[in-house]
């Protein structure tokens, strides 16, 4: 592939500002360290790639979350046709108890218990939750999924609805 | 100025791996995902070389014209598969998927590439073959040098027919499930929007 004069640039520049936000979109994609550490460098792969088509439709954000998220949803399909082993479905329903979400979820390993929650949802819902909480907005969310800004905000109230209900069922059983 | 949801605190503040690329390494990866689609296209190219191999062996060796004929058949289909591998390959290499799409037009523009390849294979990947079986195994089955009564040659013809008429119809049956799974996938995404 012949790069143009700004691939790389863009690339460097992309990767210094959305870096750790694809590592957190790798954790909540792929539970397999290895296979994870593969998802990142796919992601990256793909921006550099996506670079010598940059065409400046919309914002460098955008573009990033687009190709990441991109990537990342070809990852679980593949996975899903080649593996059975990838979700960790039973992962969240180990909490330990506490009275609000946030210290359940501040909790050593809650994180952890979060991206496991995370994989467990269909693509379209995981791709917005996770945009969510990089903290973009329901219209940043909007231009970036392809869904309108009013279905964007109502998936996200079901989606935390559902986390709060999911922790809190665990921490009575 | 609202603010931030404490899970939003939690997944921002993760801990975060020593993790580059450099330009060398960017390169080398995009050259080895080329490098493996060549390598599976290399792999189906051999198949048919296989196939091409053993049928045009058996027109060597064979005096029979139908079965000569059958195998002829067979080695056209053959080449016929290999060059609409080669003019797929060289569609897909240029078109490809758009990845800064949306996210529901890429996942959309997958789910029809998928939906177009299961619907459009069993047009040139199986129904190629099909002639040049039927007339081979009928010019086997009912081969003037075979001494046996016409129940026996059509008994052998339907013996030999029917496992791949099944597998054919396996496959068949197995891609319209494929599409129509597809189908309501589609038509979620886009009654989600």
């Amino acid at each position: 592939m012949k790069p143009v004069p700004d691939q790389d640039q863009l690339y460097f520049e992309a990767a210094e500002a959305f870096g750790p936000a694809l590592q957190r979109l790798a954790r909540a994609t792929e539970a397999n360290e290895e296979r994870r550490r593969d998802l990142l460098q796919d992601m990256h792969v793909a921006l550099w790639r996506s670079f010598a088509r940059f065409d400046g439709r919309c914002s460098l954000r955008t573009w990033v979350y687009r190709v990441a998220h991109n990537t990342a949803a070809t990852h679980v399909d593949r996975e899903r046709r080649t593996r059975r082993d990838t979700v960790d479905i039973d992962a969240a329903g180990e909490l330990a108890g506490a009275d609000s979400l946030a210290r359940q979820l501040e909790e050593r390993d809650g994180v952890n218990r979060l991206n496991a929650w995370i994989r467990r949802l269909k693509p379209p819902d995981r791709q917005v939750i996770t945009l969510y909480l990089e903290d973009l907005g329901a219209d940043a969310i909007a231009e970036i999924t392809g869904f309108t800004p009013g279905a964007v905000a109502t998936r996200i109230s079901r989606l935390k609805t559902q986390l709060a209900k999911d922790f809190k069922e665990t921490t009575h059983v | 100025m609202s603010e931030r949801d404490p899970l939003q605190s939690l997944w921002i503040h993760q801990q975060q791996e020593n993790f580059k690329m450099t330009t060398a390494q960017l390169r080398q990866h995009a050259t080895r995902f080329q490098s493996k689609i060549r390598t599976r296209n290399r792999i189906e190219y051999a198949a048919a070389a296989l196939v091409i191999g053993v049928f045009a062996w058996m027109i060597a060796i064979i005096p029979e014209p139908m079965v000569r004929a059958g195998a002829g058949l067979i080695i056209l289909g053959a080449l016929y598969v290999c060059w609409k591998l080669h003019t797929l390959a060289g569609a897909a290499d240029a078109g490809g998927l758009d990845h800064a799409a949306s996210l529901a037009d890429f996942h959309r523009s997958e789910l029809l590439r998928q939906r177009m390849a299961l619907a459009a294979v069993w047009k040139w990947y199986l129904a190629p073959f099909v002639p040049g079986m039927l007339v081979f195994i009928g010019a086997v089955a009912f081969t003037p040098e075979l001494d046996a009564p016409l129940i026996a040659r059509v008994t052998l013809f339907a013996t030999t027919a029917a496992p791949i008429a099944a597998v054919f119809g396996l496959v068949a049956w197995l891609n319209a499930r494929a599409v129509k799974a597809l189908d309501k996938k589609i038509k979620a995404l886009e009654e989600a929007g």
